[in-house]
């Protein structure tokens, strides 16, 4: 894949300048000179350097370039850095020449250049999913994204997004399976997750049940922490607001039930919604279905 | 790629999923809380006050361990706050107030004469027993846990109720 890129490089260059006759005259020669020389620094300061040229800043050709070189310092020396500065400016700089390259003598090679590229923020962002760097997976994912449908306007990335969601969802969710008590903002990032998800599949059984589980435990848990000396005007406000959060849970759990996801778990969580919701009847109904399950099981 | 799709693939299957928190009754920490608030909101004749403060409950419910659990936080004034739960109306001692759970509703005429020399706030879960003697009964309104007072039963039993409590409730007749 390196070679390739290099011919490709090399092949531009020599098909767009005479290409030792630019040496020492100006800062676009000179950097492609000590590009050739993989003297990186230097080809990096004379690319920086051209492009403060304003005819050479409208070139599709130094754009290229540059893309080129800090595409080659990523690679060089960068490659274990999740959020690479010289991957960005590679990036960028494909972009602009996508722009300019009116001609598309560049095209084919930035676009070849730009998946590359795209690749490895996908790894990193898969790499980051964890929860001190999940603000960097939502970052590079986000860039892949961007990058993929510029490259491959037709891509169809629902599924891979949905992917992608749920796992974060998942890893952002890591404390609760640890015991921990997660703060605010994480369960509504957590929660917009999951929308996200059920707007571009709907029928998501894990979206779904996931949602309904968030919504309850918020309800329950302020239900729980309630103060018992707290006042009844106080108390009914809270009942407005728990009851408003089960009736947002209700309809992912119901869903969740009709895509027969984890049975019992379903039946569990639809009785103790409408436990909430103080409808005894139907919670009943749920809890002796979840019953006859775990008897017939037991037989 | 195939690398990091393994790495996607198992967090989705490795993570243990979402549970339910399961450990809250919802329904009975709400009446724990409506309960502590009669204590201050009804006032009971001075013998009463001193001692302990007695909540009754009669039959079974999951109410019954969060007023236990309540009792080991809370006090009433600066009474002791006790739980006791009897199996049985003739089971039933000396009270401030009685809960009376929805399976021994249809027993409420004899739970009213078994406490009658009593100064005892009745509280019932069913529908109709504001009729019957009891003081407050709590009912279901738009999924919300409301209460029903009925200001005769409880100052029947020289209890005295605040316009307060009287603002918030359901009257009842």
């Amino acid at each position: 894949m390196i070679k390739r890129y290099h011919i490709l490089f090399v092949v531009v260059l020599l098909s767009n300048v005479a290409f030792g006759q630019f040496i020492g005259r100006d800062n676009l020669s000179k950097s492609l000179y000590y590009m050739q020389k993989q003297q990186l620094d230097s080809a990096k300061k004379y690319i920086d350097l051209s492009m403060v040229d304003d005819q050479l800043n409208e070139s599709a050709k130094t754009w290229y370039y540059k893309g080129f070189i800090y595409k080659e310092l990523y690679k060089d020396r960068d490659k274990s850095n999740k959020v690479s500065a010289y991957r960005m400016t590679s990036i960028t700089s494909f972009e602009k020449v996508l722009k300019l390259d009116t001609a598309n003598e560049f095209k084919e090679s930035s676009l070849k250049i730009l998946k590359y590229l795209s690749s490895t923020l996908y790894n990193d962002a898969v790499r980051s999913l964890n929860s001190e760097e999940y603000e960097t997976a939502i970052k590079n994912y986000s860039h892949y994204r961007k990058i993929v449908l510029l490259t491959e306007p037709e891509s169809d990335l629902n599924s891979q997004d949905i992917k992608f969601k749920l796992a974060l969802a998942s890893v952002l969710n890591q404390p609760v399976e640890n015991g921990q008590i997660l703060d605010s903002t994480i369960t509504k990032k957590i929660t917009s997750l999951y929308l996200e998800v059920l707007d571009l599949d709907p029928n998501n059984p894990g979206a779904n049940y996931n949602l309904a589980i968030l919504y309850y435990n918020e309800a329950a848990e302020i239900i729980n922490n309630m103060d018992y000396d707290m006042d009844i005007e106080k108390l009914n406000e809270v009942q407005d607001y728990c009851i408003e959060i089960f009736l947002k849970g209700l309809p992912y759990m119901l869903k969740s039930y009709q895509l027969n996801y984890k049975r019992e778990e379903t039946l569990l969580g639809l009785s103790n919604i409408y436990y909430g919701l103080n409808d005894m009847e139907k919670s009943d109904m749920y809890k002796k279905e979840l019953e006859e399950i775990k008897s017939i099981e037991n037989k | 790629m195939k690398k990091t799709v393994l790495i996607l693939i198992s967090i989705l299957v490795l993570s243990s999923g979402f549970k339910l928190e399961n450990r809250v009754d919802t329904n009975s920490r709400i009446k724990a809380v409506f309960i502590l608030n009669f204590t201050k909101l009804i006032e009971w004749p001075q013998p009463y006050r001193v001692g302990e403060f007695v909540v009754g409950v009669v039959g079974d419910t999951p109410l019954y361990p969060e007023l236990t659990k309540m009792a080991k936080v809370k006090k009433v004034a600066n009474q002791t706050l006790t739980i006791k739960q009897f199996k049985t109306i003739d089971d039933i001692e000396k009270c401030h107030i009685l809960y009376v759970t929805q399976s021994k509703s249809n027993e409420i005429s004899d739970v009213v004469k078994k406490i009658k020399t009593n100064s005892t706030l009745i509280v019932t879960e069913q529908q109709g027993l504001t009729k019957k003697g009891a003081g407050i009964n709590f009912i279901v309104q738009d999924n919300r846990q409301k209460f029903e007072l009925n200001k005769t039963n409880v100052e029947k039993y020289k209890l005295k109720v605040s316009s307060n409590l009287e603002a918030l409730a359901i009257t009842a007749q």
